[in-house]
């Protein structure tokens, strides 16, 4: 009797078990389930977007659509490139991009130097002033800047895509932490070492920072690709119209029957570099954006 | 330790940024400021030598105006419904990404690919996602449906009008709906999950040895320990809800609405930089502080809520 | 290289701005500390003696008072313009670089007629290594290295422009206790082979005593006894430099002198001619009991510990400031562990007195 009980308990312990193990399974298979389709989903107007730049204008209209193109259609990327005129886009943003990125980490390596290392009166007073206009919605500015702009004469200039924007308070805030992790005692041997400050700046927190450095030259020259608001309003000329600007400004029709396949070519030009970035830096930007919550 | 050689070392390397800031940042606050008070306020006039009373007119005239009501509820409305599903999405998304081992970084890598695009570009994919090419005039055939239209009629559903001619309001919503969600899941699932990553895998030991169910560890574990993760979610998700724009260029072009409806879907960003060309500074300024004002409200709001709400 | 310190002090402003009190971190400060020594700068934390320190080195400015290297008045010259070598308590290596290009980074930022060539850098740099049995590592980052293979990098660091004057801030601090022992008598040994005057700040007694020429006591600010290690032990000028030094440390008891006669409790124990009656604190050397079954301190006998060549006989009184009296006799004497009493006699010169208000010493002719 007592055995038949044993046995019967062991049973039932292995069917409890074998029941938690068919629930565990089920529940992961449902996980990657959802996954995969948000996934799908995530992924989907990237494919559309590429197997569409390659149809011709015909198969593209067909009433039921290809989910691969019959025939592959390389021309709609060359006839994308010249109808955008992107070669001189292309250039304009790169010149903005690389200027602006360079002067940019100057001024906020500098600044993030004295607020992280020197002391100086009303350092604080002064940096929480700076950390006080981040709450302020950038479309504040916009309205002086655009009357300064035109007072300056700066109106349709690389300048005025440039100067602007140069000071990132959140990046000299996002610097700074990261200077303050570097022990002061290695500021003090550097000084005893007989190294000046511009020096030390240069071969100790420099390259210690340089992941920092890294995330935010990346967000700052994706910054420059996406801009698209300030550079359509001060400077919307072909002479200094930037890639964004550009692409809305060549494909004007979105709905109706657009050439769309040269569009989709167009689109895909302009999202290349961006993926080639995401591609190799992807840690990079990642950490930047975990710690900012701006949209480069 | 202050000694003067720091102080003007110091002053000297923060001189660029210092001069930029007060050109670019603050004197822009204080002449917003001053122009929004500046009842009718022009520019162009401005320059010939005309004067204008302090009041509030500027205000009471933007707010009077059809145009900023419609991108005030546009805005509104694009918010309140973005915002929640993102979150909620996201969320669900980074519990079960931090639930799997296999895959894991090669899907978080996918999920955040939407970062790094073009909102302008990519808003031009989605619209040719929901274009309808060649449609009668009854509305009843079409040349080419587009692909979500496609997927709905696979399924047995009627095709909906979503951005062309004459299409509904509701439908243009919804279509931004889609597109501002999918662009706002990469910065948050980024977030979550690495707030879910950090919480200590001893609490969920904790919860396994006492036999909690699931659902219960999710409600009770992860969701409170995650809770500053998500106010810092929410709160930034309703400042960008309210700084909405460049998506709506992107889907329906620079006249913000379908095609014989322009600036139907225009924002508070929108009309600020609608009116500005115009040099009616006054006008554009009030309108700048509404929308600061809303978000500073909206911020300080979410802030107290999560005050009570966030778990430590 | 001697250093001077002439009337040297650092006034702190307030960190409290309502209370507005200054924090005064180094009083008054005159020492000249001759050509070659290893000096031992030795008290408890926050008495001022890593200000010392650093306002020696440059990195801090003196409120008042001058130091001289040799016959340079130093004391308005920058940092880099002083010839001095730091170590850091924490090595402050910079991670980034290897061992070489650490040891190599002094010598690259030399301006001037110092400027060297490459070779000359890198010679002078595997001197320095070879000097502190790093020369081996030269290629590895600072994190690869252990905590003492870090310390020798930042004494070479440190070495290699070979400095007027060396300064090691709590250089053993980080290591663990073995390596405390061996590092110290190495940088006895560096400092002995270089001949560079040679500062180092310690709050660990023991280690100032075992490797300094010559010992300074600090306590909040100020300097209380300057002198070689064995000197300033057996003739400490207060009660606070006493209880510093020596462990175990030295026994202190309430007591007064009456008639000539210095009593601990109803005892006896020492005649102290020339000296008022008053109340006083006196502290006795472990090593000043000597047992003596005739003797005149009465203790309560509680443990006996055997140390070998030595025993530590653990008993208490009334009198005694420590809730235990610990004396070291030699293990020749035999201690009846059932007695409960247990007397001792003084050895006079292990004996200090002291005022117990301003805790001076008094000194007694001991005949």
């Amino acid at each position: 009797m007592e055995k038949n009980n044993k046995i019967m308990q062991e049973h039932n312990l292995q069917s409890v078990s074998a029941q938690q193990s068919v629930l565990k399974i089920v529940v992961k298979a449902g996980t990657y389930l959802f996954l995969g389709i948000m996934a799908l989903i995530v992924l989907f107007p990237f494919y559309w977007m590429i197997i569409s730049s390659l149809k011709s204008l015909e198969e593209y209209r067909e009433n039921i659509p290809t989910l691969w193109p019959r025939v592959i259609i390389w021309s709609n990327y060359a006839e994308a490139f010249t109808e955008a005129s992107l070669g001189q886009l292309f250039l304009n943003t790169a010149y903005v991009g690389i200027v602006s990125t360079l002067l940019s980490l100057v001024i906020t390596v500098l600044s993030a130097f004295a607020f992280a290392r020197l002391e100086f009166k009303g350092k604080n007073v002064l940096f929480a002033g700076l950390l006080a206009t981040m709450m302020i919605p950038g479309e504040l500015f916009t309205i002086t800047n655009y009357a300064t702009i035109n007072q300056l004469g700066w109106m349709k200039t690389f300048t005025v895509l440039i100067v602007p924007f140069l000071v990132s308070v959140f990046y000299i805030y996002l610097l700074r932490q990261n200077f303050l992790q570097i022990p002061n005692e290695l500021y003090l041997a550097a000084k005893v070492d007989g190294c000046g400050d511009l020096k030390y700046l240069w071969k100790v927190m420099v390259p210690l920072a340089l992941p920092t450095l890294i995330s935010i030259t990346i967000l700052k020259m994706m910054g420059a690709w996406n801009s698209y608001v300030w550079p359509r309003l001060v400077a919307n000329d072909d002479a200094h119209r930037l890639i964004t600007n550009g692409l809305r400004n060549a494909f004007t029709a979105t709905t109706g029957d657009v050439n769309y396949p040269v569009q989709m070519a167009a689109v895909a030009i302009v999202s290349a570099p961006l993926f080639l970035v995401f591609i190799f830096l992807r840690k990079y930007i990642m950490k930047g954006v975990s710690r900012s919550g701006i949209k480069g | 330790m202050v000694d003067s050689k720091q102080q003007w070392k110091a002053w000297l390397y923060l001189s660029p940024a210092i001069i930029l800031l007060l050109v670019f940042t603050v004197w822009p606050i204080i002449n917003t400021v001053r122009l929004a008070f500046l009842e009718g306020y022009n520019a162009l006039e401005a320059t010939w030598g005309a004067t204008y009373n302090v009041g509030i007119g500027n205000f009471t005239k933007v707010l009077g105006f059809r145009e900023f009501k419609t991108c005030l509820v546009n805005t509104l409305l694009l918010t309140v419904l973005t915002v929640p599903i993102s979150t909620i999405l996201a969320l669900l998304i980074a519990v079960a990404l931090n639930s799997i081992k296999p895959l894991q970084k090669f899907l978080q890598t996918i999920f955040f690919l939407p970062y790094v695009t073009n909102s302008i570009a990519i808003g031009m994919v989605f619209a040719a996602m929901f274009n309808i090419i060649g449609l009668r005039p009854d509305g009843l055939n079409a040349d080419s449906w587009g692909i979500i239209n496609n997927v709905i009629m696979f399924f047995g559903g009627e095709p909906i009008n979503w951005i062309n001619a004459n299409s509904g309001y509701w439908a243009n919503i919804a279509v931004m709906t889609v597109y501002i969600v999918w662009n706002a899941l990469p910065f948050k699932i980024l977030i979550l999950l690495g707030g879910l990553q950090s919480i200590n895998k001893q609490y969920y030991d904790a919860a396994k040895v006492d036999g909690t169910p699931r659902r219960r560890v999710f409600t009770r574990i992860t969701v409170p320990l995650l809770s500053p993760m998500l106010a810092y979610v929410f709160i930034t998700g309703f400042i960008g809800g309210f700084k909405e724009y460049s998506s709506i260029v992107g889907i329906f072009g620079e006249k913000m609405g379908p095609v014989g409806d322009p600036y139907r879907l225009n924002t508070m960003v929108g009309y600020i930089y609608q009116v500005l060309p115009d040099t009616d500074y006054g006008v554009a300024s009030a309108a700048a502080l509404i929308l600061f004002a809303i978000i500073l409200l909206v911020t300080l709001i979410n802030m107290q809520v999560s005050k009570k709400r966030v778990h430590y | 290289m001697k250093v001077v310190l002439q009337n040297l002090t650092k006034i702190f402003p307030s960190r409290n701005k309502k209370s507005g009190e200054e924090v005064v971190a180094v009083n008054d400060f005159n020492f000249e500390i001759p050509d070659g020594k290893l000096i031992g700068l030795l008290g408890p934390s926050g008495c001022g003696k890593s200000t010392t320190l650093y306002m020696i080195s440059g990195l801090q400015k003196p409120t008042n008072g001058k130091i001289f290297f040799g016959d340079d008045d130093v004391t308005e010259l920058p940092t880099e313009a002083r010839g001095v070598g730091l170590v850091f308590q924490n090595y402050a290596l910079y991670p980034h670089m290897s061992v070489k290009q650490n040891i190599l980074f002094p010598l690259q930022n030399l301006k001037g007629k110092d400027k060297m060539t490459k070779e000359e850098m890198l010679e002078r740099a595997v001197s320095a290594a070879k000097l502190v049995q790093i020369d081996d590592l030269m290629e590895r980052k600072p994190s690869e290295l252990s905590g003492g293979q870090q310390q020798r990098v930042a004494i070479a660091r440190a070495l290699v422009k070979m400095p007027r004057v060396l300064l090691l801030d709590e250089p053993l601090s980080n290591l663990d206790a073995r390596l405390r022992l061996q590092t110290r008598e190495e940088i006895r040994r560096i400092q002995k082979e270089t001949g560079i005057t040679t500062i180092f700040v310690t709050h660990d007694q023991e280690e100032a005593m075992s490797i300094s020429d010559m010992i300074v006591v600090m306590k909040l600010g100020v300097v209380q006894q300057i002198g070689a290690p064995q000197d300033v032990y057996d003739n400490p000028v207060n009660l606070f430099v006493a209880k510093f030094l020596g462990t175990p440390p030295i026994n202190v008891f309430e007591g007064r002198v009456a008639g000539e006669k210095l009593y601990i409790g109803e005892d006896a124990v020492l005649s102290v001619p020339g000296v008022a009656d008053q109340e006083v604190y006196i502290g006795i050397r472990p090593e000043g009991f000597e047992l003596n079954e005739n003797g005149q301190l009465h203790c309560k006998l509680k443990n006996v510990e055997v140390m070998g060549r030595d025993v530590s006989i653990v008993s208490s009184n009334d009198a005694s400031l420590n809730s235990i009296i610990r004396s070291i006799i030699n293990a020749d004497n035999k201690v009846d562990l059932s007695k409960e009493d247990i007397t001792f006699s003084l050895k006079v010169h292990k004996v200090f007195i002291f005022n117990k208000e301003n805790e001076e010493r008094i000194y007694f002719e001991v005949n």
